[in-house]
C-alpha cells in the first residue's frame, strides 16, 4: 500500500510538472486552410494565410448552418518579411490565435518567387513539424494571394476548391514529399500544377471566381523555368500514369463527327536503351478505353469500324504524349517525366558519366512512343443513339 | 506525509484486532448439555429468549401425563402444521404405561424431519431457523420438528440479467429454492452442495456447489478455506463474501462473477467452476472466472453461433469505445488537431467556439453528469425515475448546448460512451470500465495520446497480473491458448466445443464426443 501511494504521488508529479506543455485548446487555434507565398520587389517575402473563422459556421445548437456562398468562412492575412519564418512571426502578432499548419493542405507559390527558387521556403515547410508532407503545392499566375481571397460559390473556401480539383486528377497532383524527392533525386527537376483564377460568371459577385488548374509549372532544380499547356500536361500525366477522369475526343478517319472516349486503364512502360552510345527511350503504352459519346454514324459492333476508332484513339494519345515529350525536351529542357531515374536504374555506370550534363542528354535523346489502344466498353448501347437504322454504317 | 497516512491506517487496524479478540472470547460458549430437569431446560431457553416477543413458549401435557413445552418463533414456523400434526396428536393420545415414550413419539408424529438436540446451542439454532423445539419432562434431549416455513418470494424473472431467449427463472432469496433450481437442471448426483454458516449474528448459510469429477478438488479446498477465514458479524449479500475472498482486493475488476440465473450458474458448473450460493440474496457467485467471462452473456449460447459471434465482437468494440472514446476526443482536441479530417476539425471547432471550458473539463463535467443521472435513475422509485431522465436529457442534451456551455459533439461523445458502457452484459464490469474512464481522460488531457497509451498499458499490465482463484485473468489470451479462443474471439458452434476450458476443466477434458456437426450425409437411424 505504501509503495502504491508513493508511485501514485510520483506519477501525479510527472503529470503536473511536465504534462500539458504543448496543450492548445482548439478555441485558441487559427486553423490555416491555405497558404500563399510570393516575393515582393525588394526581395521580401509576402506570406498570406487563409485562416478559418469558426464563428462563421454558427456555433451551439442554433440552426444557423453554413453561411451562404457570399459570406466568408475564412479570412486572409498577409505580412511581408525577409523569409517565411520572419513573416510568420510578424503575422502572428496580427492574429489573436496560434497559427496552426496541421490542416493546411494547399501551399501556393507565386510565379515570380518560383522563378527565383523555392528551396529556401521548402526548407521551412519540411522542417516545421506541423505542415503535412502530403500537402499539395501549386504555382499561381500572378499574385497567389488573390487565389486565397476569392470566395468560391460551391466550396466553403478557395483552398478546398484547389485541393478537390487536385484530387480529381485534372492536372498534376504534387505533394510536398514529391517535390522534395524530385529536387533531391537524380533528375533534379520537378513539376507543379499551375493555377489561375477563373473570373466570376454572370450574376455572381465580384469575388466569386475560383482558382483552377491550367497547366504545369516546370522546375529545374528549385527554379521554375517555364510552363506547359494543359494539353501537354495531359501527355505528362499519361507518362506518369496518373490519368484519371478525363476524356479524349477523337475524329475517326473517313466519317463525319467525333467520338469521345474515357481511358479506363493504362499500363505505361518506360524502357531505356543505350545503343552505340546513343540514348533512347522506348515508351510503351497499353490503354483501354470506354466510349462515352458517339457523334459519328459508326456502329461499334462491327470490328471494322471499331478498328477505325481504335486507330484514331491511338493516334490521339500518341500525339499528346509526343507533344508532352517534345515540350519537356525542347521547350523547358527539364526531365519532369523522370526518364533519368529509369536510366539510372538500368545503366548506373553510364548514368554516372552523363550525370552532370543530364539536361542536355535528355533534350537530345530519341524517344519512341508506341501506343496500343483498345476499346473495351461501349456503354449501354451499341449503335449510335437516336440514329435511324439505315443510316448506321457498319 | 506518506508515513503519517500509514500511521493513521495502522491504528484502526490494531483496534480491529482487539475487537476480534474480544469477540472470540465471547464466542467461546461452554458446552451446555440439556439436563434431565425439564424446568431447568425451559428456564435456560427462556433466559436466552429474554425480551424476544416473537418467541412463543407453549406448555401442554404430553399424552395427558408429562409436562411439555414447545418453543417456536412466530412467522417462520408453520403454526397450522404444528397444531394439526404435533399438538393435537400429542395432547389427545394417551400412552400405555409400557411403551417407551421415545418410540411412541416417533410413531405418532406425522412429520418427516425430527431430530434430537442435545445442547442448548443446537436448540437455539433450530428455533432460529424456524424449527420448533419440543421439550418434555424426563428427557434430556429436545426434539427439533421440521416445520420451518416462512413467506418467500416466488421464482421470478431475473431482473438484472434479462434476455429474449432462455429460461425466465432466477435465483431467489431462499437458499433451498436456489439449490433446488440447480438440482433441477443438473440431476446427476455428482452435483455436490456443501454448506456452512458464516456471520456471528446472521448465521447465514453459504453453500458451495460443484460437480464432482469436473472440478479441481484443490479449488474447492481453497474456496472452503477462504470462506472459513471470514469472521464477520453478518452476511447480507453475496458481495460481502466476494470482497472477503477475492485474490486482489484493490483491483477495479471483479474477480468473481455474480449471477442470478440458474442456467448461467449451471453452465459454469459444467465448465468445472464452483458456484457459491448465499442465503438471503438471489445473486450467486461463480469462481474462478476470466476477464472474458464478464463479456459473455447467457444469450450468446441461446442463439445461432454467427449471431453470437457478431454480438460478441460488437461488445468488444463498444467496450473499448466506452473506455477510450471521450479520452480520444479530448486528446485530439487538445493535442493532435492534425489527426482528424479537416472538415471534421472545422465543424468541431465551430461548435466549440462558444464553450468556455477546456475540452478535458468539458468532458469530465459531462461524464460526471451522466454518471449522476444514471445513479439517480437507479436509486429512485420508478415514477420519479422517468422525470429524472427527462430533465437530464433536456438539460444536458438541449439546454446546455444551446446555452453554449458544452458543445454538441461532446454531448454525442458522452451519449455514445454511455450507451456503449451498458453493452457490457455484466453490470459490475461495466462499472469498472466506467470508473477507469476518468483517469484515462485526465491522462488524455495532460499527455494526449501518449497519456492514453500509458493508461492502456497500465490497465493491461494490471489485468495480466490479476488472478481469480489462481487462474490468470486474461486466459486464454494471455497466456495464449489457441484452442481456447473458441469461446472468446468467436462463439464456436456448440457441436465444435468439444473440450472444457483449459484451466478449469482439465480434470475432465471432453464435454462431448467429437464430430457431431449435423449433416445430411450422416443420415438418420436407418443408416
Amino acid at each position: 500500500m505504501k509503495n502504491i501511494l508513493r508511485i501514485l504521488c510520483i506519477f501525479a508529479l510527472i503529470l503536473l510538472l511536465s504534462g500539458c506543455w504543448d496543450r492548445v485548446e482548439i478555441n485558441d487555434l487559427a486553423i490555416v486552410t491555405a497558404t500563399a507565398i510570393d516575393i515582393k520587389d525588394d526581395n521580401q517575402i509576402e506570406l498570406s494565410l487563409q485562416v478559418f473563422i469558426p464563428k462563421s459556421l454558427g456555433s451551439g445548437g442554433g440552426q444557423t448552418g453554413i453561411a451562404g456562398g457570399g459570406g466568408s468562412v475564412t479570412l486572409v492575412r498577409s505580412q511581408i518579411g525577409s523569409n517565411i519564418s520572419d513573416a510568420l512571426s510578424k503575422l502572428q502578432s496580427k492574429i489573436p490565435r496560434k497559427v496552426f499548419w496541421g490542416q493546411c493542405k494547399v501551399f501556393i507559390f507565386g510565379e515570380k518567387l518560383a522563378k527565383q527558387g523555392i528551396q529556401e521556403h521548402m526548407d521551412f515547410l519540411l522542417r516545421h513539424p506541423q505542415p503535412r508532407e502530403r500537402a499539395y503545392l501549386y504555382v499561381s499566375k500572378g499574385n497567389p494571394k488573390d487565389a486565397l481571397e476569392v470566395l468560391p460559390p460551391l466550396e466553403r473556401y478557395s483552398g478546398e476548391v484547389i485541393r478537390e480539383l487536385s484530387d480529381l486528377h485534372i492536372g498534376m497532383q504534387v505533394t510536398m514529399q514529391d517535390v522534395q524527392e524530385g529536387l533531391v533525386g537524380v533528375a533534379e527537376a520537378g513539376a507543379l500544377p499551375f493555377i489561375k483564377i477563373l473570373p466570376p460568371g454572370k450574376g455572381e459577385k465580384k469575388l466569386q471566381g475560383i482558382p483552377y488548374i491550367v497547366g504545369t509549372a516546370v522546375f529545374k532544380k528549385d527554379k521554375m523555368v517555364g510552363t506547359m499547356s494543359e494539353k501537354a500536361t495531359r501527355g505528362i500525366l499519361w507518362l506518369r500514369n496518373e490519368m484519371e477522369a478525363y476524356t479524349v475526343t477523337v475524329k475517326p478517319e473517313g466519317v463525319k463527327g467525333e467520338i469521345s472516349l474515357n481511358p479506363v486503364s493504362a499500363r505505361v512502360k518506360l524502357i531505356p536503351q543505350i545503343r552505340n552510345d546513343k540514348w533512347k527511350m522506348l515508351v510503351n503504352i497499353d490503354t483501354e478505353g470506354a466510349v462515352i459519346q458517339n457523334g459519328t454514324n459508326l456502329s461499334l459492333t462491327s470490328p471494322k469500324s471499331l478498328q477505325t476508332v481504335e486507330k484514331a484513339y491511338q493516334e490521339d494519345i500518341q500525339k499528346r504524349i509526343e507533344l508532352a515529350i517534345q515540350q519537356s525536351q525542347h521547350k523547358v529542357k527539364a526531365d519532369i517525366v523522370k526518364f533519368g531515374k529509369e536510366f539510372y536504374r538500368k545503366y548506373p555506370k553510364e548514368w554516372k558519366k552523363v550525370e552532370d550534363r543530364w539536361p542536355e542528354v535528355f533534350s537530345e535523346m530519341e524517344v519512341e512512343v508506341n501506343v496500343e489502344a483498345h476499346i473495351r466498353r461501349q456503354g449501354y448501347i451499341n449503335k449510335p443513339g437516336g440514329l435511324p437504322e439505315k443510316e448506321v454504317k457498319e | 506525509m506518506i508515513r503519517n497516512i500509514n500511521k493513521l491506517l495502522r491504528k484502526p487496524k490494531q483496534k480491529n484486532n482487539d475487537i476480534q479478540a474480544e469477540q472470540e472470547q465471547q464466542d467461546v460458549t461452554p458446552v451446555d448439555f440439556l439436563s434431565n430437569h425439564f424446568d431447568h431446560n425451559v428456564e435456560a431457553l427462556r433466559l436466552v429468549y429474554d425480551r424476544c416477543s416473537d418467541v412463543v413458549f407453549r406448555p401442554f401435557l404430553l399424552f395427558g401425563k408429562k409436562r411439555a413445552t414447545i418453543i417456536y418463533i412466530e412467522g417462520i414456523t408453520n403454526v397450522e402444521g404444528m397444531e394439526e400434526f404435533v399438538l393435537s396428536p400429542l395432547i389427545k393420545e394417551t400412552a400405555s404405561e409400557t411403551q417407551p415414550l421415545n418410540e411412541l413419539f416417533e410413531n405418532k408424529l406425522p412429520i418427516s424431519k425430527v431430530k434430537r438436540m442435545h445442547t442448548i446451542t443446537e436448540c437455539i439454532e433450530s428455533i432460529s431457523s424456524g424449527n420448533p423445539i419440543l421439550l418434555y419432562e424426563g428427557e434430556s434431549a429436545g426434539f427439533s420438528l421440521g416445520l420451518a416455513k416462512w413467506e418467500k418470494r416466488g421464482i421470478e424473472e431475473p431482473v438484472a440479467e434479462v434476455g429474449i431467449r432462455g429460461p425466465r427463472e432466477g435465483f431467489n432469496e431462499s437458499l433451498e429454492v436456489s439449490t433446488s433450481q440447480l438440482r433441477r437442471i443438473i440431476k446427476s448426483p455428482a452435483l455436490k452442495i456443501q454448506s456452512m454458516k458464516i456471520g456471528s449474528y446472521t448465521q447465514t448459510t453459504v453453500a458451495i456447489a460443484y460437480i464432482d469429477g469436473l472440478v479441481d478438488p484443490t479449488l474447492i479446498e481453497e474456496i472452503t478455506n477462504r470462506l472459513k477465514r471470514i469472521e464477520i458479524d453478518g452476511i447480507l449479500e453475496s458481495e460481502y463474501i466476494e470482497e472477503m475472498i477475492e485474490d486482489n482486493p484493490y483491483s477495479p475488476f471483479p474477480q468473481i462473477l455474480s449471477t442470478e440465473r440458474p442456467d448461467t450458474a449451471c453452465s459454469s458448473l459444467l465448465e468445472g467452476r464452483a458456484v457459491i450460493l448465499v442465503e438471503g440474496t438471489p445473486f450467486s457467485l461463480i469462481a474462478p472466472i476470466s476477464f472474458f467471462s464478464l463479456l459473455q452473456s447467457h444469450e450468446d449460447y441461446y442463439q445461432r453461433f454467427m449471431v453470437g459471434t457478431l454480438i460478441r465482437w460488437l461488445r468488444y468494440s463498444f467496450l473499448s469505445i466506452s473506455l477510450l472514446l471521450p479520452s480520444f476526443y479530448v486528446a485530439i482536441l487538445t493535442f493532435h488537431h492534425e489527426a482528424i479530417p479537416t472538415a471534421l476539425l472545422l465543424s468541431v471547432s465551430a461548435s466549440r467556439e462558444a464553450v468556455p471550458f477546456p475540452a478535458v473539463v468539458e468532458a469530465l463535467l459531462m461524464e460526471i453528469m451522466f454518471e449522476a443521472l444514471r445513479e439517480a435513475g437507479v436509486r429512485l422509485p420508478k415514477q420519479i425515475g422517468s422525470a429524472v431522465s427527462i430533465v437530464g436529457a433536456l438539460v444536458i442534451g438541449q439546454a446546455a448546448v444551446q446555452a453554449g456551455l458544452v458543445s454538441a459533439p461532446m454531448v454525442i461523445v458522452v451519449a455514445i460512451t454511455g450507451i456503449s458502457s451498458f453493452m457490457i452484459p455484466r453490470y459490475v464490469a461495466g462499472i469498472a470500465i466506467r470508473m477507469l474512464r476518468f483517469p484515462i481522460m485526465l491522462l488524455a488531457g495532460t499527455l494526449g495520446l501518449l497519456g492514453i497509451m500509458m493508461g492502456i498499458i497500465a490497465i493491461v499490465i494490471h489485468l495480466c497480473g490479476l488472478r481469480s482463484f489462481g487462474v490468470p485473468y486474461l486466459q486464454p489470451l494471455a497466456p495464449l491458448k489457441g484452442r481456447e479462443l473458441k469461446d472468446v474471439l468467436w462463439r464456436s458452434p456448440l457441436w465444435k466445443m468439444d473440450t472444457r476450458p483449459h484451466l478449469t476443466g482439465e480434470f475432465n477434458r471432453y464435454r462431448q464426443s467429437p464430430d457431431q456437426a449435423p449433416s445430411s450425409k450422416k443420415g438418420g437411424d436407418t443408416q
